[in-house]
């Protein structure tokens, strides 16, 4: 990793196209001015890190892990959230069987 | 009123003021921009959060609350005025807010809940928001403790 020492008001290039200036330093955070070409897309890492782990959360799980989780979890039942989706017409229950 | 196909309950019906408009999506699920949040007896305190645009996409997910009673929530002006909050009232409408944190599940181990990206819904405006905690030390894997301690007598 290359590590570079910078004062506020100063900037870094990346590249020809991508500039980075540090536009104010606090005790605990940097603000950060960042000029580059539009098709480059600029996330921060937590919402790399959020979509990978949005991926992973949204594989289809076994109803029996389920069934075993929603056991586990029964004693901090701390009632409905009322402005939830009702359920109007009770569902086919797969959880019966467990 | 409209029926949906769930990934986890067959058929459901429900009213079209019943889901939660997210108008970003979720990173990763950018075009869905709907969901329901479906609870039901048997799987209290988990909450189903079932795409309406594609049956095949459900997180699930328990209320912040039940797995950190602290837990605590930061929102930014922009993710205030997305959630559709007057602005300058961020501190008041906590009432109106439910924090969702979504579940991941792997082989042999204890599920994870991602406390860093809690799914934000504004239980008044039925405005939701992926509202990621920059700079707070909330794990995106933290485990579930499952194991009630034994009562103290």
């Amino acid at each position: 990793m290359l590590v570079m020492r910078r004062r506020a008001g100063e900037s870094l290039l990346l590249g020809n196209e991508i500039e980075i200036e540090i536009l104010e330093v606090g005790p605990t955070r940097v603000k950060l001015g960042i000029v580059a070409p539009p098709h480059l897309a600029i996330v921060r890492k937590e919402v790399l890190l959020t979509r990978a782990e949005n991926l992973t959360a949204s594989q289809n799980q076994d109803p029996r892990v389920i069934a075993w989780l929603s056991r586990k979890l029964a004693p901090r039942h701390t009632g409905t959230v009322n402005s939830l989706t009702p359920l109007t017409n009770p569902p086919k229950n797969f959880l019966d069987s467990f | 009123m409209p029926t949906l196909t769930t990934l986890y309950f067959d058929q459901l019906e429900y009213s079209d003021d019943a889901a939660f408009q997210f108008a970003a999506g979720i990173p990763g699920f950018e075009e869905h921009t709907a969901f329901l949040f479906i609870q039901q007896p048997h799987t209290n305190p988990l909450v189903f959060m079932q795409s309406l645009q594609d049956p095949a996409v459900c997180f699930i997910g328990l209320p912040a609350k039940v797995v950190d009673s602290d837990y605590h929530l930061e929102l930014s002006p922009e993710e205030a005025i997305a959630l559709g909050m007057p602005a300058g009232e961020t501190s008041r409408i906590e009432a109106n807010l439910l924090s969702l944190v979504l579940l991941t599940f792997a082989e042999n181990t204890e599920p994870v809940a991602n406390l860093m990206s809690p799914i934000v819904l504004n239980l008044q405006t039925h405005r939701g928001i992926q509202a990621i905690q920059l700079g707070s030390s909330y794990s995106l894997r933290h485990p579930l403790v499952l194991e009630q301690a034994a009562a103290c007598s």
